[in-house]
């Protein structure tokens, strides 16, 4: 006898079965919230190494038009004539300065937070228009030859597109916060080439903690800004070097001196550079002409010694690579320390990071070439004493040890270095640490941000500060069927079930229903209410970060609904991610300095 | 076997030709069976929340199989009571005018799991026509007992 089907029975026969053959497929591949982080912490990777390039060469346009040349800064400069010498930074610092006053125009109501006042005090937005501004003023200031460094505008730019990004998928503060530190993340990585030491600047200096629930993420969008331009540039090493070794055990002598001295170095050389920005204040002029008047000060010097221009990469690579006379270094590194101070005390717009590299290694090259005359065994090559000079350096000045130490080595690949440049790093930390304090190259101004801002932008430990709205939810009637699809559509692991008024009245949990989706038969029997978990665990908006954690400690739950215990209405869901994120952050908050 | 498995094979009250008029009826005269049993704890409790659910959304599996449940705190374990209802049958709803057999299930309310297995257990139990002929035709209770005892089995 031939059996006949009814087709509405054979469709959703048909129906269950791909809904099994997709839930099955969605639970063995199903992402965690961190690994959906991860993902997004790659895209922000990605897009911050296109931003860093997309400034790169329109940094280098402007350098070209200004000058004439596509050579590098202080090749331009060597060939311009003296007047040359003196228009070129201060047309750079007229244009910079007009950009700025113009784009006030435009920023009107946007506040100057930089991407490190995003992360570590304020809610992870930063201002586009703003920092668009300061970045194409930043353009003139770098093009023009400025002793100012180009990491810092690329580093806030792709910061910037990671904050879109955050912002475009609604994250909750501390997850846009930590795509921030990923857009940053992969600035550093971008413009150094240095995947390791780009996640470790932005987790030692910014975020302060190191722990996997950031340091995941920031090395997902380190290595994929590296990875990409190692794919569209033909970057590779940054720094070549020849082959340095320890000749003998007696030569960690000279170093340990040298970790002093640049532990003092560093901080007399951050000092300078604000008492030369309080200096510039003082004189009362209008933005523009104190940035001409930096880039003015910056071409009489580059006049005589064109080395004074740029960040200091190319004179860097000429003092690593030596020999180089020490009479003429020891000119170039005070001409470039005044110039830095100029351009920096004018305000024109760049980072310090690699004029700092410039210090710390001409600093270690004299060291070294000075030891050497007085006893040669005990500094055979200078241009490894400048190299740990460079680590040391920067060490002391960002107050990174670890970030200083693995910056170095990416850039140079030079393992031999290591034992030194450890030692050198850590003596001249404690070094800077004992002379100044806390302040670092960037805590100074976090610090005066922070004191400046009165309303507190970061959680404060409530549940509220980082709920999320509008979780999925079912009615109490919903039937099995239903069930699956709305399982299907949303990516949890439990649907919370409300009833009239948005009251919160259990939640249906995916392991319960998984081992019945074949069975067609429950599809219009079961409902949500037959189903649902009513002791499920909840929270209130006004308890504390510590009551979730207590709660999440004891359950396998992702989410928790957060519920009003006066109504029961359900009013959000608090994720775990979030909640780990948010204590890392605070426990990094209440760390004494 | 699994405790659903269990109970089908030894459910808590039997009951062979049930005579109602009504669906009320039919759920009453086979919730005073089972209102007996250990697991029951709170029998007019068990009996609203059987009807509020009843009322809710349809409890039938078949045209002539109902499968009245609920997940109440008046059950402290899974109890189980079948009954078989006297020809025409009752209807329960526009689509189920003429049930014949009826499996009557309470489950604690944290036991969801429990729910489930025994649901499915049962609505895999009456797909089979064997089955179904077999409890509509069994003369005795003992003999009503062996075929839902084979039928867990399998």
């Amino acid at each position: 006898m031939k059996v006949t089907i009814d087709p509405a029975t054979l469709l959703l026969k048909r129906l269950q079965r791909l809904l099994r053959w997709r839930l099955w497929v969605q639970e063995k591949v199903q992402l965690t919230e961190w690994q959906v982080t991860l993902l997004w912490a790659a895209l922000a990777g990605f897009l911050g190494c296109l931003t860093s390039l997309i400034f790169s060469a329109l940094a280098e346009g402007v350098h070209e038009m200004l000058t004439g040349s596509s050579a590098g800064v202080v090749e331009s400069m060597r060939h311009l004539p003296w007047w040359g010498c003196l228009l070129v930074p201060t047309l750079g610092g007229v244009a910079a300065g007009l950009v700025l006053l113009y784009g006030q125009h435009l920023t009107r109501g946007q506040s100057s937070t930089d991407y490190m006042e995003a992360i570590a005090i304020g809610d992870g937005r930063l201002p586009v228009r703003a920092s668009l501004v300061k970045s194409a003023a930043a353009l003139f200031s770098i093009g023009s030859g400025g002793s100012i460094g180009r990491e810092g505008p690329m580093v806030q730019l792709s910061a910037v597109v990671a904050s879109l990004l955050g912002r475009w998928r609604r994250f909750t503060g501390p997850q846009l916060r930590l795509i921030v530190a990923c857009g940053a993340s992969a600035g550093i990585a971008s413009a150094y080439n240095a995947p390791i030491a780009g996640s470790f600047f932005v987790a030692e200096i910014i975020l302060g903690s190191i722990a996997m629930e950031s340091l995941g993420p920031l090395a997902v969008s380190a290595v994929v800004a590296a990875l990409t331009i190692r794919v569209l540039t033909s970057a590779q090493v940054m720094y070549h070097v020849p082959a340095f070794q320890l000749n003998s055990a007696w030569e960690m002598g000279p170093y340990v001196v040298l970790g002093l001295v640049v532990g003092s170095l560093a901080p007399a050389f951050l000092r300078s550079l604000r008492q030369a920005e309080e200096f510039s204040l003082s004189l009362r002029l209008p933005l523009v002409a104190r940035l001409a008047l930096g880039g003015l000060a910056v071409g009489a010097m580059a006049i005589n010694v064109p080395q004074v221009c740029g960040n200091g990469y190319s004179v860097v690579v000429q003092i690593l690579n030596g020999p180089i006379a020490w009479k003429v270094l020891l000119g170039i590194f005070a001409c470039k320390w005044l110039a830095t101070m100029a351009s920096f005390g004018s305000g024109a717009p760049g980072g310090v990071f690699t004029p700092s590299l410039f210090m710390g290694a001409s600093a270690g090259y004299l060291f070294g070439g000075a030891v050497h005359a007085v006893w040669p065994a005990g500094a055979l090559d200078p241009g490894a004493f400048a190299l740990v000079g460079m680590g040391a350096f920067l060490a002391a000045a960002s107050r990174a040890p670890v970030m200083a130490i693995i910056l170095l080595f990416e850039m140079t690949l030079s393992y031999d270095i290591i034992l030194p440049l450890m030692l050198c790093s850590v003596i001249a930390y404690y070094t800077a640490k004992g002379i100044q304090g806390s302040g670092s190259l960037y805590s100074e101004a976090l610090r005066r941000k922070e004191s400046e801002t009165t309303a507190p932008m970061v959680p404060v430990g409530r549940v509220r500060e980082l709920m999320r709205t509008d979780p999925p939810i079912l009615a109490p009637a919903a039937h099995f069927a239903e069930i699956a699809q709305r399982f299907l559509s949303v990516r949890v692991n439990n649907l919370y079930v409300c009833g009239e008024g948005g009251r919160f009245l259990g939640a249906v949990s995916l392991h319960d229903i998984k081992p019945y989706l074949g069975e067609l038969d429950l599809a219009g029997l079961v409902l949500a209410r037959d189903i649902m978990h009513e002791d499920f665990p909840r929270i209130g908006p006004g308890q504390t970060l510590s009551d979730a954690l207590g709660l999440f400690l004891g359950q396998t739950l992702e989410r928790l609904p957060v519920v009003d215990p006066a109504t029961g209405e359900l009013l959000g869901s608090l994720s775990k991610s979030d909640l780990l994120l948010a204590l890392v952050e605070k426990r990094q908050r209440v760390r004494p300095t | 076997m699994d405790q659903p498995a269990q109970l089908l094979a030894q459910p808590d009250a039997v009951v062979l030709d049930l005579t109602a008029n009504s669906r009320e009826a039919a759920l009453g005269g086979l919730h005073a069976a089972l209102a007996g049993s250990p697991g029951v704890v709170d029998a007019a409790a068990f009996l609203h929340a059987l009807r509020e659910r009843a009322m809710l959304a349809p409890v039938c599996i078949a045209p002539d199989v109902a499968l009245p449940h609920a997940r109440t705190d008046a059950v402290s374990r899974l109890v189980l009571g079948v009954a078989r209802l006297t020809a025409p049958g009752v209807g329960f709803d526009a689509e189920h005018p003429a049930v014949r057999l009826m499996f009557m299930v309470g489950t604690p309310k944290p036991a969801v799991e429990d729910y489930l297995q025994a649901v499915a257990a049962i609505t895999r139990l009456l797909k089979r026509d064997a089955v179904r002929t077999g409890l509509l035709t069994a003369t005795t209770e003992a003999e009503f007992r062996a075929l839902l005892a084979r039928g867990a089995k399998r």
